[in-house]
């Protein structure tokens, strides 16, 4: 699951990069509005953790403008402002949820599952295909009630895959979902993680479409 | 204290009393004028109907007067003895004299005419009280009505002046039940004349009170807002040391701990410099003071973060020697000032820069000027760093926004202006010019 972090305080922006990578996630943080809009603009992210007071361009400019594009990708504003009327604001241009700093980590992580897991059409926060269970919160698999043991990144290669059965990623896709940009990625990092997981969970259980990419058959 | 209404009532009083008195004395005199002529007159008249019948009979024995008259008539022979007196009982006056005159008869004043026929003399008298009398009852017909009318003209004038006061009580309710909430400003409409200025001047003066909670207000809100930030960071600090995988990622979460309380510390400091620094008017603890040697404390305190950031930090100050740069002012305020200014000019350098202190005293007062060979300040910048918790869009440094808006705050309590220029290394020139001590 690849994160925007958008923080203008770099205590809290290390932080929480810190906290969201212990977490399983792939943090990429800036610290102004044209900086952010641009990022937008040219990456996919799986959420975006946005401030309100940033230099440059207000978060909720950023915001607005994102989702006149038309983008559905989850947005949950961090934010000191408090006011009934800033999140009401917040809210309408197009944000998922709003979190009033001074905030609580566990918090913020199961508020970004529980947008997650909307964004993906889920009611319950497991991800269930087949016989396979995923927990997010534990970020553990089973297979027909037995516990597989995955490593982080191959839990992260596993559920971008099964967030939308059927639909093919292709290994930049999957290394964009597994990382941040400042951080470097063996050449072959995703094909080891697929192989590990057909080690795992059986070779039919990731397909790979050759020269395109990697997929999960539907059920 | 005495109410509008009895100082008039008081007035009017005292006025009607020099008015009725003064009507009075004026009315007595005319009239005792006009009545002497007329009287004056009369005396004549009947000295010349007299002189006739003197002649006629010289010595008839004409009854003596009855009193229903105020003349005495005297008739005097040529040979000077009195053939006829109107009032007996009266010891006349023996001496005869022509024309008008004043006599005195058993002290009380008299008035005569003398004529002197080929008979003898003929003297009319007439007590000058007659005449006193009719003007004192012409005066006193003219005062009663006035006396009589003051009752009346005290209750319309109570009336009008209460009623002329309606809108001063309305303007107390007012203002009664104003409080530190309700600021608006009061109703004007239909006031006097002469309450409308008061009310105006009320007005401003809830307008700057208005201005000063509003102020205090924001900055509270402000302050609370900002303080957000550094709470957060502690607390997500706090949090990751709590889950920290390894030892590695515990020490690094501890010592990021540990800047996030510098920095809350930082800040509450910075607040309550502000604070202190922020209230109108002169300085409280005005003391003489040496501003190159507050410069160069303020220099020690910066020298470490200049080290650390290969940054040489210089002071040029008048000496030892010399007297120094005396000013009058808070020491401890302008401490924060120079501190302040200095502190920015090093985090803004970039490392391997300089920032030159200057400070010296001169006619026209004391100068501090700090120079940096730093990235400066743009236009829109300028106007803009002396706002409280304003932070320049591309500041990376750690800081709480707060730096120039204190030393704003302190020059503006010392009546020192502040200037912001190009420095000759070509970064950001701050000058504060300081009055000269009276």
């Amino acid at each position: 699951m690849r994160v925007l972090l958008v923080e203008d305080d770099a205590m809290i922006a290390t932080g929480l990069t810190t906290a969201l990578r212990q977490a399983g996630f792939a943090v990429d943080w800036l610290n102004d509005g044209h900086g952010a809009h641009a990022a937008l603009q040219t990456t996919e992210f799986d959420l975006v953790l946005l401030d309100l007071g940033l230099p440059q361009r207000d978060g909720i400019a950023v915001l607005r403008e994102f989702r006149q594009r038309g983008a559905v990708t989850p947005v949950i504003i961090l934010t000191a402002r408090d006011e009934i009327q800033s999140r009401i604001t917040g809210l309408d241009a197009g944000a998922d949820d709003y979190i009033v700093k001074p905030f609580d980590l566990d918090e913020v992580l199961a508020r970004m599952r529980s947008v997650l897991r909307r964004a993906a059409g889920r009611g319950d926060s497991h991800i269930v295909h087949g016989d396979l269970r995923l927990d997010p919160v534990t970020r553990t698999v089973e297979r027909g009630g037995v516990p597989v043991a995955v490593s982080a990144h191959e839990y992260s290669v596993l559920e971008a895959l099964l967030q939308r059965p059927g639909a093919v990623l292709s290994r930049t896709q999957l290394e964009d979902r597994l990382y941040g940009w400042n951080e470097s990625i063996a050449s072959n990092a995703v094909e080891v993680y697929i192989h590990g997981l057909r080690r795992k969970l059986g070779p039919d259980c990731i397909r790979t479409l050759r020269g395109v990419g990697y997929f999960v058959p539907k059920t | 204290m005495r109410s509008i209404r009895a100082r008039l009532v008081m007035a009017l009083i005292v006025v009607f009393a020099l008015v009725s008195a003064l009507a009075a004395i004026t009315t007595y005199r005319r009239v005792l004028d006009e009545t002497s002529t007329l009287f004056d007159y009369q005396l004549r008249q009947m000295a010349l109907s007299l002189r006739n019948q003197i002649s006629l009979a010289p010595r008839i024995e004409v009854p003596p007067d009855q009193g229903d008259t105020d003349f005495v008539i005297q008739i005097w022979d040529l040979f000077g003895s009195r053939m006829y007196l109107s009032r007996p009982g009266l010891p006349m006056i023996n001496q005869t004299v022509l024309g008008y005159a004043n006599l005195t008869l058993q002290g009380q004043p008299w008035r005569a005419y003398g004529l002197q026929t080929a008979a003898g003399v003929i003297q009319i008298a007439q007590p000058v009280s007659v005449r006193q009398r009719l003007a004192s009852a012409a005066a006193l017909r003219i005062v009663v009505p006035l006396i009589l009318l003051l009752p009346v003209l005290i209750v319309f004038v109570a009336w009008i002046v209460g009623h002329g006061l309606l809108p001063l009580r309305r303007l107390t309710a007012e203002v009664q039940r104003r409080d530190a909430l309700s600021l608006a400003p009061l109703v004007s409409d239909g006031l006097p004349g002469e309450i409308e200025p008061l009310v105006a001047e009320l007005n401003r003066l809830l307008d700057r009170l208005r201005e000063a909670f509003a102020a205090q207000r924001h900055f509270i809100a402000d302050a609370a807002h900002e303080l957000r930030s550094p709470l957060t960071a502690l607390r997500l600090q706090m949090q990751l040391l709590d889950r920290a995988p390894d030892a590695v990622a515990q020490r690094e979460a501890r010592e990021r701990l540990g800047l996030a309380v510098e920095r809350s510390i930082h800040l509450v400091e910075q607040l309550l410099a502000l604070a202190r620094s922020e209230p109108q008017g002169a300085p409280t603890n005005a003391e003489p003071v040496d501003l190159s040697a507050i410069a160069a404390q303020a220099i020690t305190d910066t020298h470490a973060l200049a080290l650390s950031r290969r940054i040489e930090l210089g002071l040029d100050s008048p000496g030892s020697g010399s007297p120094g740069a005396l000013l009058r002012g808070d020491p401890e305020a302008l401490r924060a000032l120079v501190r302040n200014l200095v502190d920015n000019a090093v985090r803004y350098t970039l490392p391997g820069g300089s920032v030159q202190v200057t400070c010296r005293s001169a006619a026209d007062g004391v100068w501090l000027e700090v120079c940096d060979t730093g990235p400066g300040l743009d236009a829109a910048d300028r106007e803009r760093v002396f706002d409280r918790f304003y932070r320049r869009p591309a500041a990376q440094e750690p800081g709480t926004g707060l730096g120039l808006a204190i030393v704003k705050a302190v020059a503006e309590r010392h009546g020192a202006n502040i200037t912001l220029g190009d420095a000759p290394g070509g970064g950001l020139r701050v000058t504060v010019q300081f009055p000269v001590a009276p």
